[in-house]
């Protein structure tokens, strides 16, 4: 194993952080700059800088080229890093309550729930709140579903983390036949409305998501960013961390809350969208290590910057055609989590 | 007002945490009076009177299953009483928060786990965070260096704690506990993944921080080790208190010998007197492998 | 973990239905009779939609009110973008004359005339706004049956005005349907006069429907996967069917929309002729795959061969070419009658 002094382990947090977000900046210039509307980079720039007041570099100079940054691409691009950072986040702190590397937002019942609930919308053809009635359907029965997970898993006023990840996989197992049974009861435009939401898109994206999910995603961050040093000890196990002062259950519940946010505001717009939550946190501890200080803020970050380049990567990869997302996460995400599996294995005789 | 808040306080955490009191040696740290455990339907302690005192090493010994880990458990407060109390300077577990609980007493369970690949410094700088927001935590570094020097792990500083040996790996831990500074520190059988040499410098470490002021319980399954360096030592059997006192006062062979169900003789060392604890063995009197001569 | 139960289950239940299904009855038409009429492929003249001429000028501004109840004024006819999921609308646009001032098409939209134009619907039905964007129309016209709503709202904030028309699609909307556009383009008049021309065609097909009203089934089919699915009530192949004279097996079951068709069920609804679309039979491998299916060969439409399939523009749209398209479907299928 390397032997790396501890200026240099220190230093790598914020280096990557650093490195993350330019990196950001970098795809979202190249995200919002690439269309069937051509906008150079460079007028990408200075559309904002000129929204912003100063009237400094070249305005879009196609039709509706404005428009199309405005309204369909910056939105986009934004709805895509909240997500993001929202997957990543929450699945850095799925797996630090858990004590495992494989936990993700979805284990504990959140996406099966909510792409029940968009199923239950779509085949009942709700319009309460006409095209966010989906959404709405979906948040709700999200945050439901987890909570039932919680409630089912916990025994003498304590959760099991084995019981609890079981409980999710029996959730999730139940919901795939409820959605197999909703697509069997829908009319055809029904069965694709709910495969094309399950497959997950941000082609929806508008700034009323970008509203609704930015709070989401600043509480949720906020308050695990808030708990990186209880995160951390919860490594020791339950009762080593019980006895350095962490309230382990309360902490627990906490995180579930707060994951069961990120994940549901997550899927509500865009459908399921898998292994980022997984992926991004494992690449960011095999970098700068498994402290939650830097591990939360760079898994969003890197989130952001992974769900954004995914996102272009499916509307580019094939002429006139869009990908839907989540099939290019799990696409990339799959393998990548083999690599992974064996690179880690292989290292330090432990999950690094 | 205050009353409020002082009962709220162990809910909500409200409040500064308040920190331990230094107390003369030999001030009663942990009071643990008739105690009774029951787990699974089963009594596993029944009627335990214990006390804990500030500079003291206090060696917790018997047979297998008599009930020392889970005493040292209930003293910590991980497993509920079913009878009897337990007071933690001066009061009952409910009066503190986890917090002001992790200030007073630091535990090294038997096994050392951890999930992620964290080093071996931030494993033991895991133990100063009871002390976060605490004026005590400027001295955090040196703290925390000096623990990993006292268990000849500061080699190891930035290795991953999961490339470690066990044997290492229990040092971390235990450098880790001592980083706590609790008042009272509780170790499992911190000997028993450790080589002869680490086994002393172990309970050397417990005798230094005796002597600075804190108090050490120590579950020990070597009764020399008890009688080197425990002040005091409680001889557990069967979930009672079989004796207590000094280490002379309880290794005796009469009194080993019933518990153990074993012959066993106390012998002091002939030079410094100390309590050499040896089981009866049978004396090789017939070789095991025959001589050239005996098998012609 | 939940997709791959998903996709086991549907694995498992397309499994059991091809191995369950494959002993019933004889293969292809072993039946007496009607030998001399087999399938048949109903067809127009020339896909392309016959536009009026001389080609009407756009009388603006006018303002309309769409069918979602707003109110647009179209100021500019010069680039227009008619968009919805039958290709109706850019059929009425090409019929009025007004082709060469489209800018974009759907999917939907085949014929010749129209094929150079760009697609806006990436993905088959969905509007894709920036490619929309990007050929920068004066005025859409859409309907609700294309989408998302998200999409259009994009394009109205972004200044384009937006007309919305009726989506219904049956032979007594065309007319309404027709006047709405040619509204809303400023040619109005031009507008009667199709409506004129439409409804004689209309008329002269239903003239001739004989007496004896067939059984049709309008079958969708997709591949090989042993999935089909039968059309009933709205979906425009029962008001085609019925155009001609005919009975709408699926509407007769009391099915509603594109319902999954189970073996038995189909040959229990015996059905006299099958309708299905041309890429659609091409995609189960022509007559002979059609006839390997479970329960088709069983059916009096199957023993007699009696198949009858036609291009998917032409089949369900209501737009200017209905009356062409239902002159050719009873073509088609009075051409047998009889002979079964």
């Amino acid at each position: 194993m390397t032997t790396v002094s501890g200026t240099v382990r220190s230093a790598r947090g914020p280096v990557l952080i650093a490195g993350l977000s330019v990196g950001l900046l970098a795809v979202v210039l190249v995200a919002a700059g690439t269309g069937q509307v051509q906008i150079s980079p460079a007028e990408v720039i200075g559309s904002v800088l000129h929204r912003l007041g100063l009237d400094v570099g070249p305005l879009p100079s196609v039709a509706h080229g404005e428009s199309a940054l405005w309204q369909v691409r910056f939105p986009r691009v934004v709805l895509a890093a909240i997500i993001g950072a929202a997957l990543g986040c929450a699945g850095a702190v799925m797996q630090g309550i858990f004590g495992n590397p494989l936990a993700e937002p979805g284990v504990i019942g959140v996406s099966a729930g909510a792409a029940v609930g968009a199923a239950l919308v779509i085949v009942t053809g709700l319009t309460a709140w006409g095209s966010w009635t989906v959404a709405a359907g979906a948040f709700v029965a999200g945050l439901i579903t987890t909570f039932a997970v919680y409630l089912i898993s916990r025994a003498n006023g304590r959760t099991e983390v084995v019981t609890l990840v079981l409980t999710g996989v029996g959730v999730n197992a139940i919901g795939g036949a409820l959605i197999g049974l909703l697509m069997f009861l829908a009319d055809d435009s029904g069965v694709s409305a709910i495969a094309f939401w399950n497959l997950g898109s941000l082609a929806q994206a508008n700034w009323t998501a970008v509203w609704i999910t930015l709070p989401c995603l600043a509480i949720g961050l906020t308050f695990a960013f808030a708990n990186s040093r209880k995160l951390d000890l919860l490594a020791l196990g339950e009762r080593s961390a019980q006895h350095l002062g962490v309230n382990v259950e309360k902490l627990r519940i906490q995180m579930i809350v707060m994951t069961a946010l990120l994940g549901a505001a997550a899927v509500a717009f865009t459908g399921i969208i898998s292994f980022v939550g997984l992926v991004v946190p494992h690449l960011i501890r095999m970098v700068a290590g498994p402290a939650h200080r830097v591990l939360l803020p760079a898994s969003a970050i890197g989130g952001a910057l992974l769900v954004i380049a995914a996102d272009l990567a499916a509307r580019t990869l094939v002429d006139y055609q869009e990908m839907p997302l989540g099939v290019l996460t799990a696409a990339v995400g799959g393998p990548a989590f083999f690599w992974l599996l064996r690179r880690t294995r292989t290292r330090a005789g432990g999950w690094g | 007002m205050s009353r409020i808040s002082r009962r709220l306080r162990p809910v909500f955490g409200w409040g500064r945490p308040r920190v331990p009191v230094p107390r003369p040696a030999g001030s009663v740290a942990i009071e643990v009076r008739d105690l009774r455990v029951e787990l699974g339907g089963r009594r596993v302690l029944d009627g335990i009177d214990l006390t804990v005192r500030t500079g003291e090493v206090h060696a917790l010994v018997g047979p297998n299953g008599a009930g020392k880990s889970t005493l040292l458990a209930a003293i910590c407060g991980d497993v509920p009483p079913s009878g009897g109390e337990i007071e933690l300077d001066g009061a009952p577990w409910s009066q503190w928060s986890s917090t002001e609980l992790a200030l007073r007493r630091s535990m090294l369970t038997q096994r050392a786990m951890i999930s992620f690949p964290f080093s071996v410094n931030e494993v033991a700088q895991m133990g100063r965070a009871p002390w976060s927001g605490l004026p005590e935590s400027a001295g955090d570094d040196e703290i925390v260096a000096d623990a990993l020097r006292r268990t000849d792990v500061a080699q190891f500083a930035e290795r991953p704690f999961t490339a470690l040996s066990g044997g290492e790996q229990a040092r971390v831990a235990l450098a880790r506990v001592l980083a706590q500074r609790a008042t009272v520190m509780l170790l499992d059988e911190p000997t028993a993944a450790l080589d002869l040499h680490h086994q002393e410098l172990v309970m050397q470490v417990a005798r230094e921080r005796a002597e600075a002021g804190d108090a050490v319980v120590v579950v020990l399954h070597d009764l020399a080790l008890a009688g080197a360096y425990a002040d005091t030592v409680t001889l557990i059997a069967k979930g009672r208190v079989r004796a207590a006192g000094t280490p002379d006062a309880v290794l005796t062979s009469d009194c080993l010998s019933e518990t153990y169900g074993h012959d066993i003789e106390v012998i002091a060392h002939p030079r410094n007197g100390l309590p050499l604890v040896v089981p009866h063995r049978p004396a090789r009197t017939t070789r095991l492998i025959p001589t050239p001569e005996e098998s012609r | 973990m939940k997709r791959l139960a998903l996709a086991a289950t549907a694995l498992l239940l397309v499994a059991g239905g091809v191995t369950g299904c494959t002993d019933l009855g004889p293969g292809p038409a072993s039946a007496s009779g009607g030998a001399s009429c087999g399938p048949v492929t109903a067809t127009v003249a020339s896909m392309d939609p016959e536009p009026l001429s001389p080609a009407p000028q756009p009388v603006l501004p006018v303002t309309v009110t769409g069918a979602d109840g707003a109110t647009v004024t179209v100021t500019d006819a010069s680039r227009i973008l008619p968009v919805n999921l039958y290709g109706s609308i850019a059929e009425i646009v090409f019929s009025l004359g007004l082709g060469d001032k489209v800018v974009g098409r759907d999917t939907a939209t085949t014929f010749a005339a129209a094929e150079h134009l760009p697609v806006v619907t990436p993905g088959s039905h969905d509007l894709s706004t920036e490619s929309v964007l990007a050929l920068n129309p004066s005025v859409i016209l859409a309907d609700a049956s294309i989408g998302p709503a998200e999409v259009l709202n994009q394009l109205r904030r972004s200044g384009i005005p937006v007309v919305m028309i009726d989506d219904e699609q049956t032979l007594d909307a065309v007319p309404v349907n027709i006047r709405a556009v040619a509204a809303a383009l400023g040619v109005a008049d031009a507008g009667e006069q199709l409506i004129a021309r439409v409804q004689s065609e209309i008329d002269a097909a239903g003239k001739d429907a004989p007496a004896d009203s067939p059984r049709i089934a309008f079958l969708y089919l997709r591949g090989t996967a042993g999935v089909y699915l039968i059309g009933g009530d709205g979906i425009g192949s029962d008001a085609m069917i019925e155009a001609i004279g005919g009975i709408d097996t699926g509407s007769e079951l009391g099915l509603d929309g594109f319902r999954p068709m189970t073996s038995e069920g189909l040959i229990t609804a015996a059905p006299d002729v099958l309708l299905v679309m041309t890429k659609g039979l091409e995609s189960v491998g022509g007559i002979d795959g059609l006839l390997k299916m479970p329960g088709v060969a069983q059916t009096p439409a199957g023993q007699n061969r009696r198949i009858v399939d036609m291009a998917d523009g032409l089949l369900l749209n209501f737009g200017t070419r209905t009356g062409k398209a239902v002159q050719a479907l009873a073509d088609a299928v009075h051409r047998c009658q009889g002979a079964a």
